[in-house]
């Protein structure tokens, strides 16, 4: 049977048709692992037993796939009669996977920030949450941005596992047209080819936002 | 069946995650130091190649790329069983991971190494043997550890291409048991005992490296 151009062509606007999708899941769960990834980073410095505890939940995190945990969350809400939408349980999913991934982000972040700084912020008898957010925050926006836009990518580039929760993103639309067509291998070679231009091309452009970061000194 | 069978039952996948993992790393080891090799060491259009056949391993979505092996070679008279296409496909992943940590170790070994060799005579390949490398792969061994543990969660992907491991002992189980928060808490839990202490060896060898104090090379 071969490998059929012209089919793989003809599936290219279908499947291109759900980036919209694919780039607001990425984006809505970059946003949601940045939010619990700072909350936790703010925690687990706090110390005491919280801290240990979120460190803890840090590193569980980290240690397991994020496919396992979209099936938690898939399977397991429902049982305690929380019924969500798949493309929400997905995107919870993923904040939640890469947040543990995101908390040390911002913890390089802040740990880059000359020590003068909070002490000069307590020498001022700025209160802990003025500090964080007049101090320390600004200072490790720019110490993050990189790496803040790598995981964009990643996360991105995590999407398509959402099609095991049938959320329509592209590669859903890919398997969606196999089905149809009984022909997998030229959709699903679009959808990759798709992913790795969309990655390459965005993380060009975070390389350029890093470079005019280290330039402005 | 019990929390705890459930338990044992989902541990049953684990020899088809270890030998996935396994298997993926006879292909990422060897992609990872010849292609991190070679980037540091070519010029123009050779490196141009190198870096691209790199960056399609390393920028693409793992899962689609499981999928378009899995499906494409079949389809241009290649069969390769399951289990080989997806240690490919996740150990390549992995390797073009490692190849950058590997290139960048190199890169950031200070050029009195090398010359330092060539002033004693040694010859190009032998610097980079006896020199560069043992110097670079010590330094970056705390990234190899994460790169090994992006390997084993990245396996649970094979479950999608009907091998069984640990994940599709799971989605098994829970078609003849309605026990979602055992079996998916366990599965969670059976990932966590594997990379957990992966994680912690990992630290500890960033904690050796960083002392200072420590032997040359630190390990």
């Amino acid at each position: 049977m071969g490998f059929d151009l012209a089919f793989a062509a003809s599936s290219l606007p279908t499947i291109l048709g759900a980036i919209g999708t694919t780039l607001t899941v990425a984006l809505v769960s970059c946003i949601g692992a940045a939010a619990i990834g700072f909350l936790f980073e703010m925690v687990r410095r706090a110390g005491g037993i919280a801290g240990l505890t979120v460190g803890f939940v840090i590193d569980f995190i980290r240690s397991t796939p994020v496919l396992a945990w979209l099936y938690f969350l898939y399977f397991v809400l429902p049982f305690y009669g929380v019924r969500l939408g798949s493309m929400t349980v997905g995107v919870m999913g993923l904040s939640l996977y890469y947040s543990g991934y995101l908390a040390e982000v911002f913890k390089a972040g802040i740990d880059a920030i000359p020590k003068g700084q909070p002490e000069a912020a307590r020498a001022l008898s700025l209160r802990r949450r003025d500090a964080v957010i007049y101090v320390i925050v600004p200072q490790m926006l720019r110490n993050i941005a990189a790496p803040l836009g790598n995981y964009f990518v990643s996360i991105l580039k995590a999407t398509p596992y959402l099609a095991v929760l049938a959320v329509p993103e592209m590669l859903g639309r890919a398997f969606d047209i196999a089905s149809e067509t009984y022909r997998y291998a030229e959709p699903l070679s679009v959808a990759a080819f798709i992913f790795l231009a969309l990655a390459l091309v965005i993380s060009q452009g975070v390389k350029q936002l890093e470079r005019w970061l280290l330039a402005r000194g | 069946m019990s929390p705890f069978d459930i338990w044992l039952g989902i541990l049953q996948g684990l020899g088809t995650t270890a030998s996935v993992t396994a298997y993926g790393l006879v292909f990422a080891v060897p992609f990872a130091l010849v292609f991190g090799v070679a980037q540091y060491l070519a010029r123009g259009v050779a490196r141009l190649l190198i870096t691209g056949v790199i960056e399609f391993w390393r920028s693409s979505a793992v899962i689609i790329l499981l999928f378009v092996f899995y499906y494409v070679l079949p389809v241009v008279g290649i069969t390769l069983s399951a289990l080989t296409v997806s240690a490919m496909v996740l150990g390549l992943n992995a390797g073009g991971y490692a190849s950058q940590a590997v290139r960048a170790g190199l890169q950031a070994l200070p050029s009195g190494q090398k010359e330092a060799g060539a002033a004693l005579g040694l010859s190009r390949p032998a610097i980079l043997l006896l020199i560069e490398l043992p110097q670079a792969l010590v330094a970056m061994s705390p990234t190899f550890v994460n790169t090994l543990i992006q390997l084993v969660k990245a396996t649970a992907l094979v479950s999608l291409v009907t091998l069984t491991d640990m994940t599709f002992r799971a989605k098994e189980i829970a078609q003849v048991e309605y026990n979602p928060v055992a079996i998916y808490t366990s599965l969670l839990l059976a990932f966590f005992v594997v990379c957990y202490p992966i994680a912690l060896a990992g630290r500890w060898l960033e904690a050796r490296i960083a002392s200072p104090g420590s032997r040359a090379g630190g390990i």
